[in-house]
């Protein structure tokens, strides 16, 4: 039951992730990615992640890929006339191609990990918000005030690259 | 956990560890305020408070060099405290310092807001000084993600000019590359480290001493050595080593000269501090020097041939920089495969990165000098007539670009020399020879440039008449005078005097 489970959710992510590269409508695109990602709550689910599985719907699918869709829909690229990459060459073609698949076989072929009762018996990882909340404000407290600076930063950055100034000539 | 637990953990939080980081969030965070509080004609003294917070902050870390925490763990093991990170704080204040003596300059000649481009520095130099502590992999790419993402604005800061932008938006395209890369490392290195089926599975993955302990228990698992190759990959994009270095020279050329600067010394020095505390001497990868030794080998010597010859065919001063930077990427890499074999070959990487800091310093204080309000069009041509028109100028550049070029008796000659003796030491002899053509190169690019500032060019007398073609120079300045001054001096005594610096350095 738990492999059937995991089985189609793999699948289900991996295809609504081929359709965010394959897809040309950038709406569309958004939409697979959210599907992904609800595919991919769905394997932390499985996994008994359940407050991984949460923050990510909710962080990712529920805000991340509102503003993806948001920000698509603001530009409307519907209008612009479409250019086509350049085909590669056939030598680049089957280089990339060749890189690819070693890289897929390889990673198939060599990583695997063992499974065992001990993994079985390992707590999941992120599994419930009271450790997971101590954690942050006693031995990641640090790692969490340097984030805030991170998204002051960011912010700042936001202001100053998108604001009018006016009235700068008499700042030295 | 339980509440007895996190108590035990909240009270290894010794905040007092780092209070020269906290003391330049601070300023910064005080920067914003006055902002809002003081009447816009006192905004001028905004910079300098900057600078004097990076002083102060200095002073205050040498008066406590010897502080009762080195050699100590903090925050539950995510820092470790060691000389070599206080040397590299020290470091990076120095060159923060240096950086607003530079924008100073720069943005002078630019409308464009002032404070927050302080406020950005001091918050990248507050990482960065973390960054060279680390001791655990969440905390290496939190710290490394706010100066990338701070740093993101400050490339992009001329925002008037596209090619700025257009810079800003490369480096962002190639950073999040990069920190994918790096993050992907990371969560691989995590997955097999944690896994309890593996022997000698760490308690804590992230932290370095219990992944070294895991990597030692399996020398040569597949997952653990795809983890270290990508993480390895995400480094070398921050200190431009080939095959990772194509934003090199358009963001350098599109940064203002000040950031570029930054860029190229501070941020190239975060890089390597990241690599010493993986694969130096003892370090979390040493139980893969079988891998990443080659990798790093193979990345120096390509470094090390592309960066200079891509140098030599350059005509803007910012690119030539920005390439000859991989160079010396290359040059370091030379002294981080020696630091395996060698012990020494660590001293000779510190000695290195303070020779290319002084003189990389004087340059780029020349350039912001010469340039004119484009920023980004810096050519050599710009630099005709040098010598005759500000003598001191011509001198600081003479002196800077010498050092750069490893010419005796100035800094980066002794830099180079022991780096090169380090790798001698060790047996890296093929990669020596590569390094030994790489300089011999070098000196070609380098002193063409010397040529264009020394050696003017027959103009016809039509064009002579309807003036120069080059934007006008800025007269120096006292502080920018005396900084420019003090550069130039340093690499000369350090060069002839390396004694006690290097003995300092490599008997640490």
């Amino acid at each position: 039951m738990g492999e059937l489970t995991f089985n189609l959710l793999a699948w289900f992510t991996l295809l609504s992730a081929a359709g965010v590269v394959i897809n040309r409508n950038a709406v569309n695109a958004a939409l697979c990615l959210l599907l992904c990602l609800t595919g991919v709550a769905g394997l932390f689910v499985v996994l008994e992640a359940y407050l991984l599985a949460f923050v990510l719907l909710l962080v990712y699918a529920g805000a991340v890929v509102a503003l993806f869709l948001f920000i698509v829909m603001l530009l409307d690229t519907s209008g612009a006339p479409r250019s086509l990459p350049r085909r590669l060459p056939l030598v680049a073609r089957v280089l990339a191609g060749g890189l690819v698949a070693s890289g897929v076989l390889s990673f198939s072929a060599r990583a695997r990990l063992p499974v065992s009762e001990a993994v079985a018996a390992a707590p999941g990882v992120g599994g419930a918000l009271k450790p997971y909340a101590y954690q942050l404000f006693t031995t990641y407290l640090l790692p969490v005030q340097v984030l805030g600076f991170l998204l002051l930063a960011a912010m700042i950055g936001v202001i100053v690259l998108s604001k009018k100034f006016e009235g700068l000539e008499d700042v030295k | 956990m339980t509440l007895e637990a996190a108590k035990l953990a909240a009270a290894n939080n010794l905040w007092g560890a780092i209070l020269p980081e906290l003391m330049l969030a601070g300023v910064a965070l005080l920067l914003l305020a006055l902002e809002i509080f003081l009447p816009r004609r006192q905004h001028a003294v905004l910079p300098d408070l900057a600078s004097a917070g990076i002083l102060g902050t200095l002073l205050g870390l040498c008066l406590n060099w010897d502080s009762g925490m080195l050699g100590a763990e903090t925050f539950g093991g995510l820092l470790y405290h060691s000389t070599s990170g206080q040397l590299l704080r020290a470091f990076f204040l120095i060159a923060a310092f240096l950086t607003c003596v530079i924008a100073r300059l720069t943005l002078a000649r630019q409308k464009m807001p002032r404070v927050e481009f302080y406020h950005l520095l001091l918050i990248v130099t507050a990482a960065m000084m973390l960054l060279a502590q680390t001791n655990h992999l969440l905390m290496l790419f939190v710290t490394v993600e706010t100066l990338t993402i701070a740093l993101y604005v400050m490339v992009a800061y001329h925002r008037t000019s596209p090619a700025s932008l257009e810079a800003g938006l490369k480096y962002v395209l190639m950073g999040a590359l990069s920190s994918g890369l790096l993050l992907f490392g990371i969560t691989l290195l995590y997955g097999v480290a944690g896994n309890p089926s593996l022997a000698g599975h760490a308690a804590r993955p992230f932290h370095y001493a219990d992944l070294a302990a895991f990597l030692t228990a399996n020398p040569n698992h597949f997952l653990a050595s795809l983890g270290i190759v990508l993480v390895l990959a995400g480094v070398a994009f921050k200190i431009g080593a080939f095959p990772f270095q194509i934003w090199v020279p358009d963001v350098y050329q599109g940064a203002p000269t000040p950031v570029t600067a930054f860029l190229a010394v501070a941020s190239k020095a975060a890089g390597f501090a990241v690599l010493l505390g993986l694969c130096g001497p003892g370090a979390v990868f040493s139980a893969y020097a079988w891998l990443t030794t080659p990798v790093l080998t193979a990345m120096a010597a390509a470094s090390l041939l592309f960066g200079n010859l891509a140098a030599l065919t350059q005509h803007n001063v910012k690119r030539l920089l920005g390439l000859s930077g991989v160079s010396h990427a290359g040059f370091l890499l030379l002294g981080v495969v020696a630091a395996g074999a060698t012990p020494m070959a660590l001293g000779a990487i510190y000695f290195y990165l303070f020779a290319y800091l002084l003189a990389a310093f004087a340059v780029f204080g020349v350039m912001a000098h010469v340039a004119g309000p484009d920023d980004a069009d810096q050519e050599l041509d710009h630099y005709a007539g040098l010598a005759k028109e500000s003598p001191f100028l011509a001198g600081v550049l003479t002196v800077g670009l010498g050092s750069l070029a490893g010419i005796p008796p100035l800094a980066g000659f002794m830099g180079k020399l022991f780096i090169f003796l380090a790798a001698f030491q060790a047996g890296a002899r093929a990669l020596l020879a590569v390094a030994i053509v790489g300089v011999v190169i070098s000196i070609y690019y380098y002193f063409g440039w010397l040529r264009a500032a020394y050696f003017e060019t027959w103009t016809p007398p039509a064009d002579a008449a309807a003036g120069p073609t080059r934007p006008a120079r800025t007269p120096v300045g006292l502080l920018a005078g005396v900084t420019l001054g003090a550069l130039a001096l340093a690499s000369i005594v350090i060069g002839f005097y390396p004694g006690p610096l290097g003995h300092w350095l490599a008997m640490r």
